[in-house]
């Protein structure tokens, strides 16, 4: 690990303009849990860290009825899947941010963390200059990708790691940027990029823009939500793929749905065309399978990740099954 | 007389048979009968260290420091085949707190693996040790590491033993890659004639992947010279085999060199042998003359220091309808890394059913990766997945349930030495685990439970050495007030061989655990000891703890007869007091030795022979019960039932221990680790425990352990065969079996990972 310098802002504006410095390499931290193994292994090998931890406002949880609700980007990720609105009335959120890591894990890594943390392909962590760290290669092509992208890759072909972001996708988020005195919010969605738009970075951010927090709109009363994560093991470890649905139930019909994936592509990913297919979906199992055939007609999959295609398909279904009992 | 002699012993570690000149005592000591009521032996007692190890008051390798330590890091290669042209250490040796640099460039020739040296000019692997560095620190040492310039001549590398076998193949030795420059080769019966003989054939090739020990603690050592004498802290299985590697290394008397191994944090395997680092350390030390401690992360533990070969296994087998085993061929391939090691893996299948014809063939290959070692039960684990997979196809194929099959076939003795067991309760195994998991509950038609959560139920059998044997010696102190020290060479790898010894001392000695301390693992104050690997130290040294204790007790009577005036025949020994018949007086221990006007009374005991003429070998079957999710290939295991036929139990306690490892590291082996290596740049992907997955505690089933034998009194004094390997054996047979009967698709290739699943499901 290399010597850096760790800075206490006393406010989002010093925090905003000491990041902005790009005379050295700046980083913002906050739980640490992503940052330091980059530090430790060399990925990245920052002068300076800016603590957003202290900062005053970003830790908060705050549901106003009529508006929805607000998650301040240091918010523990322990604590959005044991908050009891979060739960009731979010289950996709709290269930996708039970299933991260492990509990020490979960006790130190934040939100905006988990957002924003870095993708886990390991040849972008390992000891490969690949394209994502300024190199010319993806080393994935035609080599070890059991675990990389089916759709939207290229040049690259990681899968991005975060389980909050494909459900907060499927609850159609927005999110907040600080830069230079202002914030402005987004819909979660224009956040994240695709490697053919910028190859060394998996969202917006520029040196300066700090994530403060993340909306949800209230949901129409019995709005059902779910997450599914399908894990290699039961416990510490990314997803292979993983669905979040949010839907009304119309009786025995879908009136309107989201679906949002994790593992598939190198962002958190949703298809409009497989949305507007929930819209009226009848819950027989015909149509469902019906329905499901149809997602990932576009997957471009690579040697060794076909597998993937039925495995998100299969997702599905076990979701909407799920939410429809 | 003497009270030692010396005789031929053979004995079995790991998959070797090794005869060497043993000394053994010349009374063997009657072996404990079954039934035997023992007051210590045999019960759930719980470690005498778990005080230490919970509280962290137990210092392992990992944990030590000495006054003016420094630290040493390696370099290694980055290219998995070059040879150097040159080192430029100059830049290093400046950078501030870095102390000394030592390189194939300053460093005479030693000798390792075989015809390789301890620095070579031509490295083999990504990972080849290329120069170590002492400094100040460990983050110092690790930025000097990025400071030297090592100019290589790359060369074309291969990293599948496949390809390697292919003709024009890159070439790592002289001799060519096939180790041995030809396959291994055994042969009985006419296997050609029994395939054309035969009702049913089957013919299937099996893949298992390589595996990486990753023990919790990582390898490491500690070493201070003392003028010439070096001191070795090391994190071994095998303190005889360090010191006298070390010496060798440094062509010093192995009396100069002391190792000393306390706790450690596993090895399976993998630390059998002085390691590179520690010789460097050692050279490092010297240098500076200053101790020197060498640890490696966890990168380099899944690069330089071992792991399980691969295996690609052709097998074909016959049979008759009614069910007789005719014939069975292995060809076999795996890759040994880049330097000698054993990827052989048709043991059981040579042994363990009753088969007239068999041909085996497999070829050791050497490829551009880490080296291989032997890692718990090797060549066992991934052979018995293979053919006992092949065995329940067979069975499938003449429409006989497998368990009836493999009894129809059951072996009464050993068909390679042609010589019979001390015992084999493989039946009562075989009976007892049938019944625990519900073997009748399993699908008669594979596949055929409805939904998407199909169960189903496996077994799978398990043969192995373990019987330990001589020499092993331990030394017993009595002291005035009754306490005692056992002192043996030999080593705890977390195992609990500190807690058997004491047992059985106890046993003996009729001495509360609590005063006894047991003292092992340091070559200058114990007596030989053999390494901790192939299952052998419980039996290979609590037989020698008995025979010291048993003596220490004669010798109590002896002096106790002189001082009565009585015959040592009238005299009995109990809970530490020796009475006479028909005499009030009892003397203690304390009375004894202080009559004696000594202080310690000391003891040396042997293990005895083996018995001639015998195979000593343990037994068992697993079986698994798992679901299967088709939805996304998943498999879970519910639950393990290993039923084993494994001579005495010393302690309930560390036996179950044993065997929830070795079936978790199973059912791994089963599902999940793989050493992931990148065919383009030859370089392993997943050195990390992130990306090298090792199940948690959610990924455990219920585990029942059953043992079907009491003791083996054949064998020793204590009657035990050795576990830690035999736990592991059967476990990924078992579960490829039960996921065969649970959906239907037979998964031929290890790991059995989701993708791999689906792709069997979905093709």
């Amino acid at each position: 690990m290399n010597r850096f310098e760790y800075l206490q802002p006393k406010d989002l504006n010093q925090a905003s303009q000491w990041l902005a410095d790009t005379d050295k390499i700046t980083l913002p931290i906050g739980g640490g849990s992503d940052l330091l193994g980059l530090i430790k292994h060399h990925i990245t090998e920052p002068q300076a860290l800016v603590n957003l931890k202290n900062i005053a406002g970003l830790s908060e949880v705050t549901f106003t009825p009529g508006q929805g609700l607000t998650i301040g980007s240091q918010v523990k990720i322990a604590e959005i899947a044991e908050n009891q609105t979060i739960r009731k009335k979010y289950p996709v959120l709290a269930q996708a941010a039970e299933q991260v890591a492990s509990p020490q894990l979960r006790n130190m890594g934040t939100l905006g963390g988990n957002l924003c943390q870095r993708p886990r392909c390991w040849y972008y962590r390992g000891d490969f200059d690949c394209l994502r760290k300024g190199g010319d290669l993806c080393y994935a092509v035609g080599a070890e990708n059991k675990y990389h992208c089916i759709v939207g890759g290229g040049p690259c072909y990681i899968v991005h790691p975060s389980d909050t972001a494909v459900a907060l996708l499927a609850l159609d988020a927005q999110i907040s940027i600080f830069s230079a005195g202002e914030t402005r919010t987004i819909p979660l969605d224009d956040f994240f990029v695709l490697p053919e738009t910028d190859v060394l970075h998996e969202n917006i951010l520029k040196p300066g823009e700090i994530v403060t927090a993340v909306h949800i709109p209230e949901l129409p009363s019995k709005t059902r939500s779910a997450y599914i994560k399908f894990k290699e093991r039961s416990a510490w470890d990314f997803a292979v793929v993983s669905v979040a649905l949010v839907l009304q139930l119309n009786g025995k019909k879908i009136r309107n749905g989201r679906l949002a994936f994790g593992g598939v592509a190198p962002r958190p990913w949703q298809e409009a065309e497989l949305n507007e297919g929930l819209t009226d979906l009848q819950l027989d199992e015909q149509s469902v399978d019906e329905f499901v055939s149809g997602a990932f007609g576009n997957a471009l999959t690579l040697e060794k990740n076909e597998y993937k295609v039925v495995l998100a398909k299969n997702l599905i279904k076990n979701v909407i099954q799920e939410l429809s009992a | 007389m003497a009270r030692t002699t010396f005789i031929k012993a053979k004995t079995f570690f790991e998959d070797e048979q090794q005869e060497t000149i043993a000394e053994v005592p010349v009374e063997r000591i009657k072996s404990w009968e079954a039934g035997a009521k023992l007051k210590v032996v045999g019960k759930a007692v719980p470690r005498i260290d778990g005080y230490d190890k919970v509280s962290g008051t137990a210092q392992y390798t990992f944990d030590l420091t000495l006054p003016n330590m420094v630290y040493a890091r390696v370099l290694r290669s980055k290219l998995p085949h070059a040879t150097i042209r040159s080192i430029d250490t100059s830049h290093a040796e400046k950078l501030p707190g870095v102390l000394a640099v030592i390189s194939q460039k300053n460093t005479p020739e030693i000798k390792w693996y075989g015809n390789s040296f301890l620095f070579d000019r031509h490295v083999r692997f990504a990972g080849d040790e290329v120069a170590c560095i002492a400094a100040e620190s460990e983050s110092i040492a690790e930025k000097a590491l990025a400071l030297i310039k090592v100019e290589y001549q790359e060369l074309p590398f291969v990293v599948d033993a496949g390809e390697a076998m292919k003709k024009n193949a890159p070439q790592l030795h002289s001799e060519g890659n096939i180790q041995g420059g030809k396959p291994f080769a055994y042969e009985r019966g006419d296997v050609e004639k029994a395939f054309q003989e035969a009702d049913a054939v089957i013919e299937e090739t099996f893949r298992t992947q390589v595996a990486i020990h990753n023990p919790t603690e990582a390898h490491c050592s500690l070493v201070n010279w003392d003028g010439d004498k070096l001191l070795v802290y090391d994190s071994t299985q095998a303190v005889f085999n360090v010191r006298d590697g070390i010496a060798n290394s440094l062509n010093i008397p192995a009396s100069h060199v002391r190792v000393i191994k306390q706790y450690m944090g596993g090895a399976f395997g993998s630390k059998l042998v002085a390691g590179k680092y520690t010789v460097m350390a050692a050279l490092l030390a010297k240098k500076i003359g200053r101790p020197v401690k060498i640890s490696l992360d966890r990168r380099e533990m899944n690069v330089a220091v071992g792991n399980r070969p691969d295996s690609v296994q052709q097998l074909k087998f016959a049979a008759k309808k009614d069910g007789t085993l005719l014939a069975m061929q292995h060809k076999s391939y795996g890759a040994a890394g880049a330097y000698p090691s054993g990827a052989g893996c048709s043991w059981p299948l040579r042994t363990i059913y009753q088969c007239p014809n068999v041909k085996v063939e497999e070829h050791t290959v050497y490829i551009n990766a880490g080296p291989g070692r032997p890692m718990r039960a090797p060549g066992h684990v991934q052979g018995v997945f293979a053919m006992d997979s092949a065995i329940d196809e067979l069975a499938e194929k003449i429409n006989m349930d497998p368990l009836e099959f493999r009894l129809k076939n059951y072996a009464e003795k050993d068909q390679v030495f042609n010589i019979p067991y001390t015992s084999k309760r493989l039946k009562e195994a075989y009976e007892q685990g049938a019944k625990a998991i519900g073997w009748q509950r399993r699908n008669v038609i594979p596949g055929s439970s409805t939904g998407h959560h199909k169960r189903g139920i496996g077994m799978a059998s398990q043969i192995w050495w373990g019987g330990g044997g001589p020499p092993a010696a331990a030394n017993m102190k009595l002291n005035r007030d009754g306490s005692i020290q056992v002192l043996a060479g030999t080593q705890d790898l977390g195992t609990g061989t500190y807690t058997i010894i004491a047992q059985v001392a106890s046993e003996v000695m009729e001495v509360p655990i609590e005063n006894i301390q047991v003292i092992i693992g340091d070559t200058a104050t114990t007596p030989y000891c053999p390494s901790s690997g192939g299952s052998t130290t419980a039996p290979s040294v609590t037989p020698a703890v008995r025979d010291a204790a048993e003596q220490m007790k004669q010798k109590l009577m002896d002096a106790a007869a002189a001082m009565l005036n009585k015959p040592v025949r009238d005299l009995t020994y109990s809970k530490g007091l020796v009475s006479a018949r028909g005499d009030s007086k009892k003397l203690s221990i304390s009375d004894i030795i202080r009559q004696l006007n000594e202080r310690v009374l000391v003891t040396t005991g042997y293990r005895e022979a083996n018995p001639e003429g015998y195979m000593i070998n343990s037994f068992g079957a697993q079986f698994a019960e798992v679901e299967v999710d088709t939805y996304t290939g998943k498999i879970t295991v519910l639950k393990i039932v290993a039923a084993h036929d494994i001579g005495r139990v010393l302690n309930r306690l560390t036996l179950e221990n044993q065997f929830e490892g070795g079936i978790m590291q199973g059912l791994s082996f089963a599902l999940m680790e793989e050493r992931i290596m990148d065919a383009n740049t030859g370089l392993m992907t997943n050195t990390n425990l992130h990306d090298y997955k090792l199940p948690l505690i959610t990924d455990t089933p219920q585990i029942e352990v059953i043992i079907v034998s009491e003791t083996d009194p054949m064998i020793s004094n204590t009657g035990v065969k050795g576990i830690g390997e035999p736990a592991i054996i059967p476990t990924a047979g078992a579960i490829a079996n039960a996921v065969y009967n649970a959906i239907g698709v037979r998964l031929r290739e290890l790991p059995m990972t989701p993708d791999r699943v689906l792709n069997a499901l979905y093709a």
